[in-house]
Order: structure tokens, then C-alpha cells, then sequence
């Protein structure tokens, strides 16, 4: 049973790569700001109907959050072109790895400083061998 | 050239990583898929913008665009769901490596096909010694984490 649960998030790391390769081609002929738009606009349907038969938050949380909270949108507009830009160039599996090495040195300053809510805590020399090995990998195939 | 492409996607996994924060943050009060609605609909609003200035290509086509190119969304959306479905039963750590795996593998998979009609890379000896570095980083992690998570336990 858990063995299910580990495949299902496998798949969801897979559905990623997929939805950057599938993009990369749609941004060749539609424009690269065009596919983007569609992924938020038919994005923001689908959720639409997700949230009206299982929404369980309160929406209007989102007049009184502190704006920071806000942000979200505009940092995932950015991603999301970045990916559709970088695919057709240096191929899905380069731009992943760069895409994770980005994320991984992120979430360690994000963790040291307690920047964004977290609670601040030391960098683990584990974490820190880590983005070694992830540079060393992303130098190796570039 | 490619190396600015490298290092702009490097940025957008710092900001993604800077967005899974945040909408951390704002869900703990509104809840999981209001945050993810907000996500996608102001990234909607300010993208609407953006293509009306800034926009060089041809939004009707979308109407012409093959349907399996369409469904991309599908699989953005699937992301979501399987995570919210994952992380309560297997936790935040083991969802995230696993899904990184999933990412890396899937990767190379498509490259060294040409899948979806884009680029082909053939799998070479470097890529193999790239997934085995990536894959004893992720282990790093993994300890590193559970380690923490182990800490913040005892000091509750």
C-alpha cells in the first residue's frame, strides 16, 4: 500500500518533466508567454471547480494575508517560462537538474535565515555536500 | 548562450523554491487548493497583462494547437493532487525526493527518445554518472532532514 503511495509521487515528479517537454513544443508554436498564460488561465479553471466541490479553507483569507503571502503567482509565472524557453534549447533532463540545484540552494538559505515563516536552523554539512555533488552533476553534462 | 540558460533555469528553481514557501505559508490559513487557485489565478491576471505588451506570438492558435499539447496542464494539475494525495501518508521528505526522482528520470527519458517531438539527447556515461550524484545528493538530503525533523520532535 505504501509502495502505491511512493509511485504516485513518483509520478508526480514524472508528470512534471512531461508538462515542461509538452510546453516546450507548445511555446515553439503558440509563443512562449502564450503558453504560459494558458497553464495559469486553464490552471485557474480547473482549480475553480476543485475548490467549489472540495474547498475546506477559507478563500477570503487571501484580502487579509500579508501581501508577501501574495507572491506566489508571480514567482510560478517566472518558473514556468524560464522551463518553456530553456526545454528546446539544452533539453528536459538538463534543465531539471538546474531547475532542482536552484531549488536545493534556495530551500538552505531560506532555512538558515528563516526567511518566509520557517523557523531558522544551521546548514547541515550534509545539505551542504549535497548542492556539491548536485553542481558537480549539473557540470558533468553540460 | 547555454550557460545563461542554465543558470536562468538555476533562478527559476530559487524562486519556485521561494513559492512553495510562501504558498506554505498562506495555506496554513487558507487551505491547500485555495492557495493553489490563488497561485494560478493571479499568475493568470498578470500573464493576461504581460501577453497584451509583451506578447510575440499567437494566442488564438491555441485554438489550433494539437490537443496533446493541451493536456500539459493536466499533468501540472496531476503534480498537485498526487503531492496533497503523498505527503500526509509518507510525509513532506520521503514526497520530495521521490518526486525529484520521478522528475531526473523521467528527464533523461524523454530527452534520450526525443518524446514529445523536442530535442535529442542521447543517455551517455556522463548522464549516468550525473544520476548517480544526483541520487547521493538526494540520499544527503534525505539523512540531513530526517535528522532535523528527529530534533524538532525532541525539542516538542
Amino acid at each position: 500500500m505504501k509502495l502505491m503511495i511512493y509511485a504516485a509521487a513518483l509520478f508526480a515528479g514524472m508528470s512534471l518533466s512531461i508538462e515542461g517537454a509538452i510546453y516546450g513544443e507548445l511555446g515553439k508554436s503558440i509563443g512562449k508567454l502564450e503558453s504560459s498564460f494558458y497553464n495559469f488561465f486553464v490552471g485557474t479553471i480547473i482549480l475553480a471547480v476543485v475548490l467549489l466541490f472540495f474547498g475546506k479553507g477559507s478563500l477570503s483569507h487571501t484580502f487579509k494575508a500579508p501581501k508577501w503571502q501574495l507572491t506566489g503567482g508571480l514567482l510560478g509565472i517566472f518558473y514556468l517560462t524560464i522551463l518553456i524557453v530553456s526545454i528546446p534549447l539544452v533539453g528536459v533532463g538538463l534543465s531539471m537538474i538546474s531547475v532542482i540545484v536552484g531549488q536545493m540552494i534556495m530551500s538552505i538559505v531560506i532555512e538558515h535565515k528563516g526567511w518566509l515563516g520557517s523557523s531558522p536552523s544551521k546548514i547541515q554539512k550534509e545539505k551542504a555536500a549535497a548542492v556539491v555533488l548536485m553542481a558537480a552533476s549539473l557540470f558533468l553534462i553540460f | 548562450m547555454s550557460i545563461l540558460i542554465l543558470a536562468a533555469a538555476v533562478i527559476g528553481g530559487v524562486l519556485l523554491s521561494a513559492q512553495s514557501s510562501i504558498n506554505g505559508a498562506f495555506s496554513k490559513q487558507a487551505g491547500t487548493y485555495e492557495s493553489t487557485f490563488l497561485t494560478f489565478a493571479s499568475g493568470a491576471l498578470v500573464l493576461f497583462v504581460g501577453i497584451l505588451f509583451f506578447g510575440q506570438g499567437d494566442i488564438s492558435a491555441i485554438l489550433d494547437a494539437p490537443k496533446w499539447q493541451l493536456s500539459a496542464v493536466w499533468f501540472g494539475v496531476g503534480y498537485l493532487f498526487l503531492t496533497v494525495l503523498a505527503v500526509p501518508k509518507i510525509g513532506v521528505i520521503a514526497t520530495n525526493i521521490s518526486t525529484v526522482i520521478g522528475q531526473l528520470s523521467m528527464g533523461i527519458l524523454i530527452d534520450h527518445y526525443g518524446w514529445f517531438g523536442g530535442l535529442q539527447i542521447p543517455f551517455d556515461w556522463q548522464r549516468g554518472v550525473a544520476i548517480v550524484l544526483m541520487l547521493a545528493a538526494l540520499r544527503l538530503i534525505y539523512i540531513a532532514d530526517r535528522k532535523s525533523a528527529l530534533q524538532k520532535k525532541q525539542a516538542a
